[in-house]
């Protein structure tokens, strides 16, 4: 089939499998900020924005994002620098591999509760797994953005 | 694998017709069964673009309306689901993550008719309706008669739950308590949903207890329920529903304990969840 969406503000399209899951459709055509992980929506690292609201890309047909407005890491930290800007500034990142996933996460965040809680940013970013446990910096780059916006 | 897109229910009725075709709400259990070859179909029909199909409203005074491919996020957030339904807007919340609760639709979660799962026992709690439209016309069935075994349910292959329809009881006290022993995103062990109305005295009128992750679906522990109305209860009476609603459980051995404890915790979480909706 072929998929047509908006992808980081920009019109996109690309041939492919019709059961194709939206993080392959991704990384195949270049988008390789979104990361598989655990490839059954518990940890975090394929996270993407459709329609305002994050979503699981490794769970996600991409059939199902056909017309829709889909945002990665390459086009949200060019959108709102203020995104990089908190996690470099706080370090939340170590090995790096969950970080798009936390980063994407931190915009969602800010979408939907802009003036969350220390709490209220912990439950949200709870379902972003960092297996090198840095949370203490994530949360903090996380509180550091929304104080940003 | 076709894909198809309709925009009205009567083009998805028309495209479920084909054989081997499954609807997809938000598809995230779908995508997880493609991906493992658990299921092959020909064709799948999104409903991601069936204007009808979404959308909360209050049908009645009495009726709360959510169309099928409301969103567990959309659950949490209205005003009216959270006014009318907060054990719904509650369970909705602890589902999986935000990523999931974004995607994942209601309809999705009765139809897939995954007892482990937590929208079926507290939608069967709250006397919820499916709402079910297929080639030979339309009808109303109750969740008590919906869910017909792992994973089947009462809507055929080729018809479509369009919405479900909740009655909204004045000063009805509704709980919602899952245990996960493992990590909080997992599925519950045993999830207990309970619904129930008080008279000025504190003497139960009516309740409904459901259960999820302890059989074949989600089930209602009907003579648990049944030995409360009537009586203002007591711990001795709590106790015997408790134990009544383990009595009344089916559950299998699995990861997420062994059918004995499984039973034992049917038990305690009853009780708690029914003195949760005493205590207000």
């Amino acid at each position: 089939m072929n998929v047509k969406m908006t992808l980081n503000g920009e019109p996109f399209s690309a041939e492919t499998p019709s059961d194709s899951l939206l993080v392959d459709v991704l990384r195949l055509n270049g988008f390789t900020g979104t990361k598989e992980g655990c490839g059954v929506g518990v940890c975090g690292a394929c996270t993407v924005i459709v329609n305002e609201v994050p979503v699981a890309s490794c769970i996600y047909l991409a059939a199902l994002a056909q017309g829709q407005d889909v945002w990665t890491v390459e086009g949200l930290t060019t959108k709102d620098p203020a995104l990089l800007d908190a996690f470099v500034e706080k370090e939340g990142m170590q090995c790096g591999i969950c970080t798009p996933g936390q980063v994407v996460s931190a915009y969602a965040l800010g979408i939907e509760n802009p003036k969350a809680s220390e709490s209220e940013i912990r439950e949200f970013m709870a379902g972003n797994l960092c297996r090198c446990t840095g949370y203490v910096t994530i949360t903090e780059s996380v509180r550091t953005y929304l104080a940003s916006k | 694998m076709l894909i198809s897109s309709p925009t009205s229910v009567e083009g998805a009725l028309e495209e479920l017709g084909n054989e081997n075709t499954l609807a997809v709400g938000g598809g995230t259990s779908i995508a997880l069964m493609l991906k493992n070859r658990l299921i092959e179909p020909d064709r799948l029909v999104l409903l991601n673009k069936v204007p009808t199909l979404s959308g909360i409203d209050e049908r009645t005074s009495a009726t709360v309306r959510i169309g099928a491919t409301s969103t567990l996020l959309e659950l949490m957030h209205s005003p009216l689901v959270n006014a009318a339904l907060p054990m719904l807007s509650f369970a909705s919340s602890r589902v999986g993550n935000p990523r999931v609760r974004s995607v994942a639709t209601i309809g999705g979660a009765i139809i897939h008719g995954d007892p482990r799962q937590d929208l079926p026992p507290v939608l069967l709690s709250l006397g919820a309706t499916a709402h079910i439209v297929g080639p030979s016309g339309e009808r109303d069935v109750p969740l008590s008669e919906f869910f017909l075994g792992f994973m089947e349910s009462a809507a055929g292959e080729d018809e479509l739950v369009t919405e479900v329809t909740v009655p909204r009881v004045a000063g009805q006290r509704t709980h919602y308590t899952r245990f996960t022993p493992g990590s909080e995103d997992d599925y519950p062990t045993v999830g207990v949903a309970i619904a129930m109305t008080l008279d000025s005295e504190g003497t139960v009128r009516d309740a409904r207890i459901a259960l999820g992750g302890v059989d074949s679906t989600a089930i209602l522990a009907t003579e648990a329920a049944a030995l409360l109305v009537g009586h203002r209860p007591s711990d001795e009476l709590i106790a015997a529903a408790g134990q009544s609603a383990a009595e009344g459980a089916n559950p299998s051995d699995d990861q997420r304990g062994s059918e004995s404890y499984k039973r034992a915790m049917v038990d305690v979480w009853t009780r708690r969840t029914i003195s949760a909706c005493l205590a207000g």
